[in-house]
């Protein structure tokens, strides 16, 4: 399937998908609302506080859906992403409207625990199947980059784009050998922003005069960050892959040789530019005399047939062109397209020179060194 | 308070008592670490990612009680990393002399005893029982060594009376024991720096401890005229002072050697689980949980005065007789090489073998 992607002399290198933990963030919200689950269920049951829960069947529902999206609110804060908070809202919202439905009133706290862990195993296989939909393929020319669950979305790099790798490893990623390596593109994709605000509110005056202030602070700061399915999202074993695709891009990287090379092209390219250029010039220069070609002498051409008759053909009459006095302009032109060429030459003979010469050293080395081995 | 009645042992023997068994429980903290690095070592090779983990919680602390030693001697912290592999703590300033001995004492000890004061404290508020100071009679070296054992012992039977009779549906019991076995796993001092140290052992630990402490005998006496003078200030005032003050350390080395104990049925677990055969290797750590609710259900219609310590007796003995049974029939084969065949093919579909 992913041989049918690739390119002509396309070669596969590896193809990868993110590790089973790398998605921990959103597994750790599953976990949450276990853990939560669990210790609602033993306060108001089991614990010796169960009695302050007795007054009312929904005290347990008020303090799980409270807590459930103060931790929604603080975690979408941390992590920038008001998702959290709307999930874990739809998770509250989605127990009440049970509980009106079925009418579970006098089992709050045992609902709370089972919903709370068949709520955390839809998370769960939901992260999983995000997980899955990731794919990595990091060929000899590019990394395709795969993923999303409804929304197919695909990324291509080459490697000759790549201006820049960041590579992380967090705690988890240290201990299982996972990390996340995101390659900036000279566009700039690959790059984001962390934003930070402050801002602050003074209310004077109680009754009658008012006075309202409003303080804020903003800080951006540039920082590679891509959507998981854009970059090499938690890939194992990270120290390798980030290796190969090192070693990729730098092959990817003009040397200096190669560098020397596109500059004498382009030398050569530009002198025969200006030489055309001149040629053309020197043509529309000369002027359109009308000249009388004069017969100098005739000439009797034979040939030989199949049969090897000779066969004597009719005398043709060379044709000699009458020298022509050049202008002055036209000496300048010829003259500059004779330094032209010497500069031609000489840019010609160089390069092989300092060619040979590097070839030649190693050869040099290894001679000596044989010697010095022989001597040894 | 019994009336200090002043004798040469009472003025200069007594005073090394605590000093004395705080030294024994630390020796047997050590012993005990040792032993737990062993099994950890053994188990290596084909848990990498888990003994990655424990070294990183040893990390962890060596790099915080690092910093807590440029704190105190108000060095100030200019950069902290703390990584799996190498933890680093740089100074803001550079102090020599006293300092120095100071910040370099809290790297070399605080990871012994930080974990273990973390579990102390939140085992005052699980336990809440046996923090008792020993009250003494006469204040002589032997009966100052007899009061400070007391009391570790009081401490001792009423953790271990805890662990019997904990509640494994209880959350808070459940959270404490996790704490206790997830620090368990990092109370020891591992190698902070860039190199990598193959064998850092009991007598690594021992010789770098030595040669602090040599390295500066004025300090020591200093500390020791300082001990002297608090002891003799609080035998005036109050003894239990000083004896409390070593009591509190011993309670630590204690709480220590229990969290460590507790790591061996764990590591025991995964290695045995490693001779039997993949598919079955996750049914001895279903056992642990299972086999205590069944129990926990079964107890609510047979009537039982200790439906805890039953369920837990349960718990274990199921746990053992299914690693047993399996480690008998299912036990996988030991020639097996330690890779799967299938990671050795690459992803262009060619086989390759393991040799290059």
């Amino acid at each position: 399937m992913v041989k049918k992607e690739l390119l002509k002399n396309e070669q596969m290198e590896r193809v990868l998908s993110p590790h089973p933990l790398s998605f921990m963030k959103l597994q750790s919200l599953c976990i949450f609302v276990i853990v939560w689950g669990i210790i609602v269920w033993w306060l108001t049951d089991f614990s010796e506080y169960a009695g302050m829960f007795s007054g009312n069947d929904w005290f347990p529902l008020i303090l799980w859906g409270l807590i459930l999206l103060l931790v929604g609110v603080i975690a979408s804060l941390v992590a920038i992403q008001w998702s959290i908070f709307f999930l874990y809202l739809g998770v509250l919202a989605g127990a009440v409207g049970l509980i009106f439905w079925q009418h579970w009133e006098a089992y709050i706290p045992l609902f709370i625990f089972i919903y709370s862990i068949a709520v955390s195993i839809v998370g769960f296989l939901i992260v999983e199947l995000y997980r899955r939909s990731h794919k990595y393929i990091i060929t000899n020319l590019r990394i395709i980059f795969k993923g999303g669950i409804f929304t197919k979305r695909e990324r291509t790099i080459r490697y000759d784009k790549i201006a820049d790798i960041d590579a992380k490893q967090g705690v988890l990623g240290q201990i299982f050998g996972f990390g996340t390596i995101i390659p900036v593109s000279q566009s700039g994709f690959g790059l984001g922003s962390d934003k930070t605000m402050a801002a602050g509110g003074v209310e004077l005056g109680s009754t009658k005069a008012r006075f309202f202030g409003f303080a804020g602070g903003g800080k951006e700061v540039q920082t590679p960050i891509a959507r998981s399915y854009y970059e090499l999202h938690g890939v194992y074993p990270y120290k390798n892959v980030k290796q190969l695709v090192e070693d990729l891009v730098q092959s990817h990287v003009p040397t200096q040789y190669q560098k020397e090379q596109s500059e004498f092209q382009k030398q050569q390219v530009d002198i025969q530019t200006q030489m055309r250029d001149l040629l053309h010039k020197h043509v529309s220069d000369q002027p359109r005399r009308k000249v009388g070609r004069q017969p100098v002498e005739e000439e009797t051409e034979e040939e030989e047939t199949e049969e090897g008759e000779v066969v004597q053909k009719v005398p043709r009459k060379k044709v000699v062109e009458p020298e022509e006095a050049f202008q002055p302009e036209q000496v300048d032109i010829q003259q500059q397209m004779k330094e032209l060429l010497k500069k031609q030459k000489t840019a010609r003979v160089n390069p092989p020179e300092e060619e040979e010469a590097e070839e030649e050293e190693p050869e040099e080395e290894a001679e000596e060194n044989e010697e010095g081995k022989e001597k040894a | 308070m019994a009336p200090v009645t002043l004798t040469v042992d009472t003025l200069f023997a007594a005073m090394f008592a605590p000093i004395l068994g705080v030294f024994i429980f630390w020796f047997l903290q050590l012993f005990f670490i040792e032993l737990q690095k062993r099994m950890l070592g053994r188990l290596r090779h084909r848990h990498e990612a888990f003994c990655r983990f424990t070294n990183y919680i040893g990390m962890l602390f060596q790099t915080i009680s690092q910093a807590l030693g440029y704190t105190v001697t108000r060095s100030g912290i200019a950069s902290f990393q703390a990584t799996v592999n190498y933890g680093e703590v740089e100074p803001k300033k550079e102090k020599e002399g006293v300092f120095e001995w100071i910040a370099r004492s809290f790297l070399l000890f605080g990871p012994f005893f930080i974990p273990s004061g973390l579990i102390l404290l939140v085992s005052v508020f699980v336990i809440g029982r046996g923090f008792v100071f020993p009250a003494l009679v006469q204040y002589t070296f032997v009966e100052s060594l007899t009061g400070f054992f007391a009391s570790l012992t009081s401490y001792a039977k009423e953790v271990v009376g805890f662990l019997i009779d904990i509640d494994l549906l209880n959350p808070v019991h459940v959270g404490w024991l996790f704490v206790l076995v997830f620090l368990g796993l990092g109370i020891r001092p591992s190698y902070i720096g860039h190199e990598r140290k193959e064998k850092i052992d009991i007598l690594y630990d021992l010789r770098h401890i030595k040669d602090h402490l040599v390295e500066k005998p004025l300090y020591l006496l200093v500390i020791f005229l300082f001990l002297y003078v608090f002891y003799i200030v609080s035998l005036f005032l109050n003894p239990v002072v000083y004896i409390g003050l070593f009591t509190l350390f011993g309670w630590m080395s204690l709480t220590a050697i229990i969290a460590i104990l507790m790591t061996f049925p764990l590591l025991l677990l995964i290695k045995a689980t490693d001779w039997i055969q993949p598919q079955w290797k996750i049914v001895p750590f279903l056992s642990v949980p299972i086999s205590y609710i069944v129990a926990r259900v079964a107890f609510l219609y047979i009537p039982t005065s200790q439906i805890g310590r039953m369920s837990l007796l349960v718990m274990v003995l199921s746990t053992v007789v299914v690693t047993i049974a399996l480690l008998r029939y299912k036990k996988t084969n030991r020639f097996k090489t330690p890779p799967k065949m299938k990671h050795m093919r690459v992803a262009d579909g060619k086989k390759r073998t393991s040799k290059k």
